[in-house]
């Protein structure tokens, strides 16, 4: 039934359609049509969210020869997506980083972006994996480079395309490995091959290394992790707060369905999984965890621009997201989705408050945040909200988040690992702290305030709003994060 | 049966910090204290509500929060923390009023203070561990801003320090939740699940160790709440916060977030851990000794009212601890009176120290060869003479004063420990004569300084928030039964469980 499967990828289509037409009017039209784009794109999303919510119904089904399958996982992440190109989309137009004539290029990208991620975040056959991924990073190095006058955004988009070609390459040549051994594309197929007859355990760990040097690359982990602050410091604001969730998660998706379906097999109780074949790959994971987690927020204490301090923040929460996948049990990798669905908000909100910021004193040095509170109150309160949302201090959503990892590990009984956890805790939150100490500073002198905009007001709040309510809500997110990964696989 | 009164004491002063945001400057300070006293009204309601000779939890509040890992919210007040609510209802609006004329940002710190309040008000009546925890842990969030945006030259330094004191504090909390909550099957937060020794005998496998999860969550605890609470030598963070905060926020620090910690402190040591407090007891004691003592001998030395008052607070947290540690009927319920009792001691000490500092320009009593700066204030304002004098004598323990009640039933307990004890604590009662009485004598008895010539006395303003602090300190001094009533069933039932 091939129509009924172009019913399956609705959310993909509509996004492709939008696409399409921005492209078609940023070439066809000329000048102030940059509200007329905003609004279209912003309904192809809005309507492809819906759809997807819609989706949820079809349980999951393999489409297009199972090359291609749409379940609960994918839908989350798809999800996630969307929200995260609507709220890029719609702060677009209250930047001055990305001039006016540009903004409908970008508006493209990221909607192409966005395409690319939720391909990934569906695709069940190694190359259309390989192939989306791809698609993904090359739109990424694009983003990265689009402040193209600025040295360090060339730097970062040349970093990171150098970091990529390696990360594909190696990627690639997993797949050809397992490939060559279970003759078979599609992961599922791979997997039924791989139980028969399991790799030998010297292939077994080249693959793996390839592959997790590949994801560690995708989602900003030890070792490839070193771009990821580069990118948050060069990429224009906007851009880094779209790539620093995007992409990751996109990372996340692939890993997640990869590692899981490749390398495990079901457990004896439902919801858990174990290793597949010889070697524990999630040892490997753990120690890689806690040196991402130890590595960012410590580098995070000596950051002198914001941007890259919030940069290195970001690898530690990657670290912690892995807590959440090595457990290799459903709470767990609720756990990691319940934390990227409170990041997409957090991240986005910190950027965003940031290249505010940048606008205003055209610096991201930390030294000159000072008296930044006085001259924008709800603002900066918003921005120090959100950081510590971000790193999980305790009043804040995030922290239900951290708890929610460090509890997985626990139950697993990973005890220094957990140990870890709540010293990289500590730590970013006095790597916040000492951001906001000097946006804190030289409150009582006079300084001229900024006019308060209405829509910046309200972009927060739109923000801040559903942040909070993931807080307060938190059972009902992690129940549906959790029931979306209840019908995910086979 | 859910009642809602508990969360009515929450939701007022959150809706007044939300209000803070939109309602412009004459208007909001109204709103601010409305919230305020709307609480606290509540609050005494609550407590009035009460049933004496009760020792289980009352007024229970509870539902479902985060289900998947059974966090509940649940929140109920027993004979360990009534006296707190009542403590917390008499701080903030007295806080908010005496703040009426702050030129700097005033919504926005009538705003925190509001956001203080409903914390420690949730973080108080909580009776599930990660509800309150999420409470304490969004305490330190205002004190922070207080302390940072309204302080003195060095604030930031000061409330950076105390931040990364607090963020490690809590992490060390938070670590003792989770071994505790993954030790018990099913897995639970819930303080009446895990009340009566259910941690006895869990271990838990650390790096190839067996350890013990009740020991190990006793020592993380207690390291986490002194990260928070002034504990010698840990309190670097609290005499510098003493020396930058503004008067009122220190207040807030000493007399709301202090006696909170020690709460917590109490209800985690008698409520999880009885089986490891008959055993660390003596430690408890030990430390409430050292605190006492070396909090009488820092404050000798002190010249500025500031920094004395952080003393003051430290030795005082030593006593309490001292009564904590007694296992002795007597002792707890003299450690949970004194907790109300320093509280309001130390508030209005801050706040007749403030208001010193802020005709004087400073809070200083000596200069450097420890000679008078101010002197001869009792001619030209009596009241404040009065005021500042009531509460001395109630940080002294005088007859008749809420202090006597508290320090003679922390002695009377502390006995049991050992009679060399009390020997110590009156000896640091005796310390405190001389400091308390120096500094009275310097300010406001002898000649009338050039400084002090033009020094006028209490506002009408003033004298309507020092008035319920100094009325609260004499009734509970005269009329503790009532209050005392409430206590001691429930002390009487978790020190059955200790023994």
């Amino acid at each position: 039934m091939i129509v009924k499967e172009f019913l399956y990828i609705m959310p993909e289509i509509l996004i492709a359609v939008t696409l399409a037409f921005v492209i078609a009017s940023e070439i066809t039209y000329e000048g102030e049509q940059l509200r007329l784009i905003r609004v279209i794109s912003l309904l192809g999303l809005g309507s492809a969210f819906f759809y997807a919510v819609y989706s949820y119904q079809y349980g999951s089904v393999p489409i297009f020869g199972g090359g291609f399958c749409l379940d609960g996982f994918s839908l989350f992440f798809k999800l996630i997506f969307i929200t995260l190109a609507a709220l890029s989309i719609a702060s677009v137009g209250q930047t001055r980083e990305i001039n006016l004539g540009r903004r409908t290029e970008y508006i493209a990208l990221v909607l192409a972006a966005s395409l690319a991620m939720c391909l990934v975040a569906s695709a069940a056959d190694v190359i259309l994996a390989y192939l989306s991924l791809l698609f993904l990073n090359v739109v990424s190095y694009f983003l990265a480079a689009f402040g193209r006058r600025s040295i360090l955004s060339t730097e970062a988009a040349v970093k990171y395309l150098a970091f990529g070609a390696v990360a594909g390459a190696l990627f690639l040549y997993s797949l050809a490995i397992l490939f060559a051994y279970t003759h078979s594309l599609n992961i599922y197929d791979m997997h039924r091959a791989l139980l028969v007859q399991p790799l030998p355990p010297r292939v077994m760990l080249v693959v793996f290394t390839f592959i997790f040097l590949s994801m560690s690359f995708q989602i900003g982990a030890f070792p490839m992790y070193l771009i990821t602050p580069d990118i948050m410091e060069g990429a224009p604001t906007p851009a880094a707060a779209f790539l620093s969730v995007g992409s990751r998660a996109a990372g996340f998706a692939i890993t997640i369905r990869l590692l899981i379906v490749v390398f495990t097999q079901p457990g004896l109780t439902a919801g858990h999984w174990e290793v597949l074949g010889g070697i524990d790959w999630t040892q490997i994971f753990s120690v890689v965890s806690g040196l991402t987690m130890m590595i960012g927020s410590l580098l995070a204490l000596k950051q002198e621009s914001t941007k890259r301090l919030v940069g290195y923040l970001v690898v530690a929460e990657t670290g912690f997201m892995m807590m959440g996948l090595l457990v290799l049990d459903q709470v767990g990798i609720a756990a990691l989705l319940y934390n990227l669905v409170i990041q997409v908000f957090a991240l986005t909100g910190i950027f965003y408050v940031l290249a505010f910021i940048f606008d205003e004193i055209k610096s991201d040095r930390i030294q000159d945040l000072r008296g930044m509170l006085k001259r924008a109150v709800f603002e900066c309160v918003c921005l120090v909200l959100f950081l510590l949302c971000l790193v999980g201090s305790p009043p804040l959503p995030g922290f239900i988040g951290k708890f929610a990892l460090i509890g997985a590990v626990i139950g697993s009984g990973r005890y220094p690992l957990a140990v870890v956890g709540v010293m990289s805790m500590v730590l970013s939150s006095v790597a916040v702290t000492r951001l906001s100490y000097h946006l804190v500073g030289e409150f009582k002198k006079p300084a001229t305030i900024l006019t308060p905009e209405l829509g910046r007001k309200v972009y927060l709040a739109v923000l801040v709003i559903p942040m909070a309510l993931a807080g307060i809500f938190a059972g009902l997110v992690l129940k549906g994060a959790g029931e979306s990964l209840g019908f995910i696989f086979w | 049966m859910n009642h809602h009164l508990i969360s009515l004491t929450l939701i007022f002063p959150l809706l007044g910090a939300l209000l803070q945001t939109v309602v412009q400057t004459p208007r909001s300070r109204w709103i601010a204290l409305a919230a305020s006293l709307a609480a606290s009204i509540c609050a005494m309601i609550l407590i009035a509500s009460m049933q004496a000779q009760n020792a289980d939890l009352q007024m229970t509040e509870s539902f479902p929060w985060v289900g998947s890992y059974a966090i509940t919210y649940d929140m109920a007040v027993d004979g360990l923390n009534a006296l707190l609510i009542v403590l917390i209802g008499i701080l903030f609006p007295v806080l908010i009023a005496s703040e009426w004329d702050q030129k700097v940002g005033v919504r926005g710190m009538q705003g925190l203070f509001l956001l203080l309040q409903a914390s420690l008000f949730g973080a108080v009546c909580a009776q599930d561990l990660f509800l309150q925890f999420f409470f304490w842990g969004l305490s330190a969030l205002p004190l922070y801003f207080l302390v940072g945006i309204w302080g003195g030259e060095q604030r930031e330094k000061a409330a950076f320090k105390a931040m990364v004191a607090g963020s490690l504090g809590d992490a060390l909390i938070f670590s003792a939740l989770i071994v505790i909550y993954y030790s018990v099957d099913p897995h639970s937060f819930s303080l009446r699940e895990l009340a009566g020794g259910k941690l006895i005998g869990k271990e838990f496998n650390f790096l190839g160790l067996e350890l013990p999860v009740s020991g190990v969550a006793f020592v993380l605890m207690s390291a986490g709440l002194s990260l928070r609470a002034p504990i010698w030598p840990l309190h670097g963070w609290f005499t510098e916060v003493s020396q930058e905060a503004p008067s009122s926020v220190f207040v807030a620090l000493c007399a709301g977030v202090v006696p909170v910690a020690l709460y917590l402190f109490v209800r985690y040591c008698y409520v999880l851990f009885p089986e490891t407090l008959n055993s660390a007891s003596k430690w408890i004691v030990g430390v409430g000794i050292l605190n006492l003592l070396m909090g009488g001998i820092c404050a000798v030395a002190q010249k500025g009212l500031r920094r004395l008052l952080a003393f003051i607070c430290l030795s005082e947290v030593g006593l309490v601890l001292m009564g904590i540690g007694s296992l002795n009927p007597v002792g707890v319920v003299g450690a949970i009176y004194q907790q109300l009792i320093l509280g309001l001691g130390l508030a209005g000490f801050g706040l007749f120290s403030g208001i010193i500092a802020e005709r004087t320009g400073n809070a200083w009593f000596m200069n450097e060869g420890r000679e008078r700066v101010l002197g001869g204030i009792v001619t030209r304002a009596p009241v404040v003479s009065v005021v500042a004098g009531l509460v001395v004598a109630s940080l002294l323990g005088f007859p008749g004063l809420g202090g006597f009640v508290g320090h003679a039933l922390i002695i009377i307990g502390s006995y049991s420990i050992h009679p060399l004890t009390v020997l110590i604590s009156g000896g640091a009662l005796l310390l405190a004569s001389y400091y308390l009485f120096t500094m009275y004598r310097f300010i406001f008895l002898g000649e009338v300084s050039q400084k002090s010539e033009s020094f006028q006395d209490l506002t009408l303003r003033e004298r309507a928030y020092m008035f319920p602090v100094v009325l609260s300190l004499l009734f509970f001094g005269l009329y503790p039964k009532p209050l005392i009533e409430l206590i001691r069933p429930t002390v009487l039932t978790v020190l059955s469980t200790v023994k």
